[in-house]
């Protein structure tokens, strides 16, 4: 070997162990130094996008969509009135509750995001979203969409977040199944694409009773995703000696994901 | 030779700009045309070792900044069976090893062989990946390789080769703009051949 291509080996090398020894922290700020670079293409090209088929949309169906802004004004002047009515009721329930003395619930707050781009990377389930530090975004909050749970932020930008999809193995959330005693840890399963995605239930009670079609909820507990909210449906139980396990079809439509609602960190 | 390398580094930052745009192919198994992989194994079959490992480690850092995902978080009470993530750095290693590969063939490349060169580009992003996925499984323990995967990794490969004689018809046409002789061998014949003629 050449003197100057085994100096080049061995600097190589050095800034691999380097690379390979930095710290969490390190990562996130090469990470996020990386992207601040980076946003700017990725917010031309999403605009562009959004762009180019809102320009295709129209032309194509110009005379569809005033039947459909129509229709949805209509929808829209309903929802007024309901909002107003839903006001009431909220006022209502608050005084109820005020006389009898409940504690005050945490107020529901929803961030809504667009999808900007799936699947970014080989490997890992993921999706981008339109919010990042500006919006106060932070890393691990619970993204959720119209079906129930989608995944949660995994990494977060001036102006995007990366979310990891709860179909991915390295998204882990506590469960419990409905009407059952039966708590485990669902996540997704390596190797699956988003057609045919079920996701893994693991540590339920070796004689554990469910039916499919039962659904399965968030616990609360883990300190990642708040309680309650809808995973998915049991498809199969797999009975074990130790512990059994249970196929889950998710509740959101992972194929046809463009908005989603962060959550507050529980 | 320098004006030559330095573009070599531009156009892998110009890929992976790309290669956000690049969506990813549902209907054959999420594969994906890897441009910035692409762009490297082209690259590095052009140049001596110490520019292919600058290229190597560029690239394989850069695109684990990329991806690399963060810690699971959570309370470890609940979440006591994590899946691990893959150190970042990993991709230096495997950029280097696959440089390395088409480093082999650049005696046919520098013959004006490139059909060879291309075909191992093909080959390569198919160890690449292989590789990959075997140390994903090798970090999170259950050995899972299913078909659907195999074919991901198979179309991906299969497609990024089919545009490796674009890249290199772009790295032949910025060798020429800068002087940069890649192809010394064929030249020769060339000239052999017009001078015969």
């Amino acid at each position: 070997m050449r003197p100057l291509n085994l100096l080049a080996f061995l600097l190589f090398l050095a800034g691999t162990v380097w690379a390979l020894t930095r710290s969490e922290r390190t990562v996130r700020d090469i990470q996020a130094t990386y992207y601040s670079w980076l946003t700017p293409f990725l917010n031309a090209g999403s605009t562009l996008e959004v762009r180019a088929r809102t320009f295709l949309d129209e032309v194509e169906n110009s005379k569809k969509l005033e039947v459909e802004l129509s229709a949805m004004r209509d929808e829209f002047d309903r929802l007024r009135q309901v909002e107003a009515h839903s006001r009431e009721l909220e006022e209502e329930n608050a005084r109820l509750r005020r006389a009898l003395d409940f504690q005050k619930r945490t107020e529901f707050k929803a961030t809504v995001a667009r999808v900007i781009r799936r699947q970014t990377t080989t490997w890992w389930q993921t999706v981008e979203i339109d919010r990042g530090w500006q919006d106060k975004v932070a890393v691990h909050q619970p993204v959720v969409a119209d079906g129930g749970l989608v995944g949660k932020v995994d990494r977060v930008g001036d102006k995007l977040s990366s979310v990891i999809l709860l179909t991915d193995e390295a998204c882990q959330v506590s469960v419990q199944v409905e009407g059952t005693p039966e708590v485990g840890i669902l996540s997704g399963q390596r190797g699956q694409y988003e057609g045919g995605t079920k996701l893994h239930l693991r540590f339920l009670s070796p004689k554990a009773r469910i039916s499919p079609g039962t659904r399965v909820f968030t616990t609360g507990r883990g300190g990642l995703f708040p309680a309650n909210l809808l995973v998915g449906t049991v498809e199969s139980v797999l009975p074990g000696p130790l512990d059994s396990e249970a196929l889950v079809r998710p509740s959101v439509d992972f194929t046809d994901l463009s908005t989603v609602f962060l959550l507050p960190l529980p | 030779m320098i004006r030559y390398s330095l573009s070599l580094f531009i156009l892998v930052l110009l890929a992976l700009v790309v290669q956000q745009f690049i969506p990813s192919l549902t209907g054959l198994f999420n594969s994906r045309l890897l441009l910035v992989t692409l762009v490297f194994l082209c690259a590095s079959v052009t140049v001596g070792p110490p520019v292919m490992l600058a290229l190597a480690f560029t690239c394989g850092f850069l695109w684990d900044a990329q991806s690399a995902l963060g810690p699971p978080g959570g309370d470890p009470m609940v979440y006591s069976d994590p899946a691990e993530s893959l150190r970042f750095g990993y991709s230096i290693i495997l950029y280097g090893v696959i440089g390395y590969l088409m480093q082999g063939i650049q005696p046919l490349f520098r013959e004006g062989k490139w059909q060879f060169s291309a075909f191992l580009v093909g080959v390569s992003i198919f160890v690449y990946l292989v590789a990959e996925y075997l140390i994903i499984n090798f970090v999170r323990g259950d050995f899972i390789f299913p078909r659907a995967t195999l074919f991901q990794i198979v179309f991906t490969s299969v497609l990024t080769m089919l545009f490796s004689p674009v890249v290199f018809w772009i790295l032949f046409h910025i060798a020429g703009r800068f002087g940069h002789e890649i192809r010394f061998e064929g030249l020769k014949k060339k000239r052999r051949r017009r001078i015969a003629a």
